[in-house]
């Protein structure tokens, strides 16, 4: 898939997301003008509609190009290469979606493990596996990093904030 | 004068200063890490600063911010690897002389011509903001509605290769903050029957996700990808005159030390450029009128102070809008005025006059923030090296554990979890489609003000559709925001043109020598 391809996708998943908001979430989810002061959806239906018309405009300006037969420079026809230098506000590249899905769901089974089997467990476990994800095989230091950083944040939340640690406690 | 004398007294306890100096310390050490920087310093020690007073809490993060600026440059000299974009015209001149052994001085010229940028710029803030501010007040409900509008058109073009792109993420972030409770009815707004989000969602998480977490999903896949879990150690040369910087190479570069912080001061004062723009635009003047061009890329001290000086200089100048206007020049300042709010204070003109001690403190923090920078760097330097020498695979983890931990701790909510990581993957996708998340943040803070600006024009000018024409600086202000948009969509229209003829020569060459 092509960037141009991609980002074409994107607008029409935006101009959708657009639609929906304005014909479905403002109207149900904003309350009624109370006859005083500008109206509550006022202002969501201009943030959302900038959206539209921007991604619309956006879209108009790739298939005028496409119509014409105009050559599109290459960073929009092609993918530029992972780039070295990683500095700049976007990392514009490929998603990989393998990688997102291996670091994503350690991190929501993190949020729902939790509430059952205590923070202590829960946060162990999730770094030992965060580690052997990112491609860590030493087990003793994996372990060893896993223990001290769970005890160090449990040590500051609880002594140092004193904010209730998240879940049923083992050290109650 | 009381005013001052107890403000500067306040930034000079115990308390105010064991912070200042651990969040300048912190942030050297964070900005040295490649790919955490200062806005995302702050973010992750927003909710530490809960627990702090208003003065304490702002210092810490000042200094977080000043000791990251620094830090990047650690990084970008040592490992050809810019934490912040703003260090990259560092690495230029840094990294060569790294290969030559004298990574220590580089180090050392970074640090001093960063102080000497960051104290002027902070000298120009304290003479200049509380004069403006006070004009500042005369400004109405419609002139801040429409200096917000400009702000966020401004801001649109930030992190991103498209207007049009950065318009949808300016959107979105307003989209997001106006949920929670609308100002007038005081009824739930967009919450889509979620309790949790009655209150609309807090900064910490929305930032955490959109800052920290994401960046942190794309370090790792870096790291996955690559399998370049361990950094290289440099061996810094032993001779004494290629370790320390003499007099005569400090002072061979004052001119382009004041002129990139002249540079620094007003590109920071500017809504929306921000520390990459000044540090290449003082870079390149330096090197134009340097006597000595040919050795700026080989290993220049001059180009390494006019990069720093000038990324400096912005730390404290883009402070000037927002304590002016109450408008974030940058990401930085945003998050700043994220940790305002928090702490119960509305940055703007109205801060001299409610809060006028903390004000002074804040000066008087930010003044020994400076001389904390020079002593920390000074003597520090080569231990803070080390942080870049952390195996990624041990550091990664470490920092994702701490964004999932420092999105739990501002409400003690997994709730903010949840929202973090849900930030985190919109920030992913941000990063990857170019739409940039600096104009989505600062729409999301700036969201809840607008609507207030709003909201008091349409009540107090009774409905009238006129009313930005009777006001001859909102109609001014309101003009400049079109002309933004029109004058970037040309710009962008242009240059698309020019990238098509390229585009089209590139082919016909192509077919040619077919």
């Amino acid at each position: 898939m092509t960037r141009v391809k991609r980002d074409t996708i994107a607008y029409l998943f935006i101009i959708g997301f657009c639609i929906v908001m304005l014909t479905w979430a403002i109207p149900t989810y904003t309350p009624e003008y109370p006859g005083y002061g500008a109206s509550p959806a006022l202002l969501p239906v201009v943030s959302v509609s900038l959206m539209l018309f921007m991604a619309c405009l956006s879209l108009l300006f790739v298939g005028v190009a496409l119509f014409m037969n105009k050559p599109l420079p290459v960073e929009e026809s092609e993918f530029p290469e992972d780039l070295e230098d990683d500095s700049g506000f976007t990392q514009v590249g490929r998603v990989k979606m393998y990688h997102l899905a291996s670091i994503m769901i350690p991190c929501v089974l993190l949020v729902v493990a939790i509430e059952y089997i205590g923070y202590e467990l829960a946060s162990f476990s999730f770094l030992v596996i965060l580690q052997y994800v990112i491609g860590s095989r030493k087990w003793i230091q994996s372990i060893l990093v896993s223990i001290a950083l769970t005890a160090l944040l449990y040590i500051i939340m609880r002594y140092g904030f004193g904010v209730p640690v998240p879940g049923p406690q083992i050290f109650e | 004068m009381e005013m001052i004398i107890a403000g500067l007294q306040d930034s000079i306890s115990p308390a105010s200063l064991m912070f200042l100096f651990a969040g300048v310390a912190i942030g050297v050490i964070v900005g040295a890490i490649p790919g955490i920087n200062g806005p995302m310093a702050i973010a992750l020690f927003i909710p530490v600063t809960y627990y702090m007073t208003p003065l304490t809490a702002i210092g810490f993060l000042v200094g977080l911010n000043k000791g990251a600026f620094f830090g990047g440059a650690v990084s970008a000299v040592l490992l050809r690897t810019p934490g912040t974009p703003e260090a990259a015209a560092t690495s230029w001149d840094g990294y060569p002389l790294t290969q030559q052994g004298k990574g220590e001085k580089a180090l050392r010229m970074a640090l001093y011509s960063s102080v000497a940028g960051d104290f002027m710029s902070t000298i120009v803030l304290i003479m200049i903001a509380a004069p403006l501010a006070a004009v500042a007040l005369f400004m109405g409900p419609a002139e801040i509605f429409a200096l917000i509008s400009v702000a966020l058109t401004v801001i649109a073009g930030i992190g991103t290769t498209s207007i049009g792109r950065g318009l949808i993420a300016a959107g979105f972030g307003i989209l997001v903050g106006l949920i929670g409770t609308e100002p007038v009815t005081a009824l739930p707004r967009l919450t889509f029957d979620v309790y949790q989000l009655g209150g609309g969602l807090s900064l910490i998480p929305v930032a955490i996700g959109l800052l920290a977490f994401s960046e942190i999903l794309i370090q790792l896949e870096k790291i996955t990808l690559k399998g370049s879990g361990e950094c290289s150690t440099h061996v810094f040369s032993s001779k004494r005159e290629d370790r320390l910087l003499s007099l005569k190479e400090f002072f061979a570069s004052t001119k382009t030390l004041i002129r990139g912080s002249l540079i620094g001061i007003g590109v920071g004062a500017m809504p929306g450029l921000g520390a990459p723009v000044a540090s290449f635009m003082s870079y390149d003047q330096a090197m134009k009128r340097s006597k000595k061009k040919e050795e700026f890329g080989k290993g220049s001290l001059e180009g390494i102070g006019a990069s720093e000086s000038a990324n400096s200089s912005v730390v404290a100048s883009s402070l000037i809008p927002l304590f002016v206007l109450g408008i974030p020049g940058n990401l930085a300042a945003a998050m700043l005025m994220g940790a305002f709010m928090i702490h119960g204070m509305q940055p703007g003109p109205l801060l001299f006059k409610e809060n006028a001690q903390l004000m002074y403190g804040i000066y008087g923090s930010l003044i020994l923030a400076s001389l904390f920078l020079m002593l920390i760097g000074r003597f520090g330097m080569r231990y803070f090296c080390k942080a870049v020498n952390i195996p990624a695979m041990i550091l990664y983890p470490i920092v994702t554990f701490t964004c999932i931990m420092g999105a739990y701790l501002g409400r003690s909510s997994m709730f903010d979890v949840g929202v973090m990581l849900a930030f985190g993957f919109i920030g992913y996708y941000m990063r990857k489609f170019d739409y940039s998340y600096v104009a989505f943040i600062i729409g999301f803070i700036l969201a809840p003000e607008w609507e207030r600006a709003l909201q008091q024009v349409v009540i107090i000018s009774q409905y009238d559709t006129y009313m930005f024409f009777q006001r001859p600086v909102a109609m001014v202000l309101m003009a400049l925001a079109l002309f933004v948009i029109v004058r970037t969509f040309w710009g962008s229209i242009k240059d698309g043109r020019k990238k098509q003829v390229e585009a089209a020569a590139a082919k016909a060459g192509q077919h040619k020598g077919d």
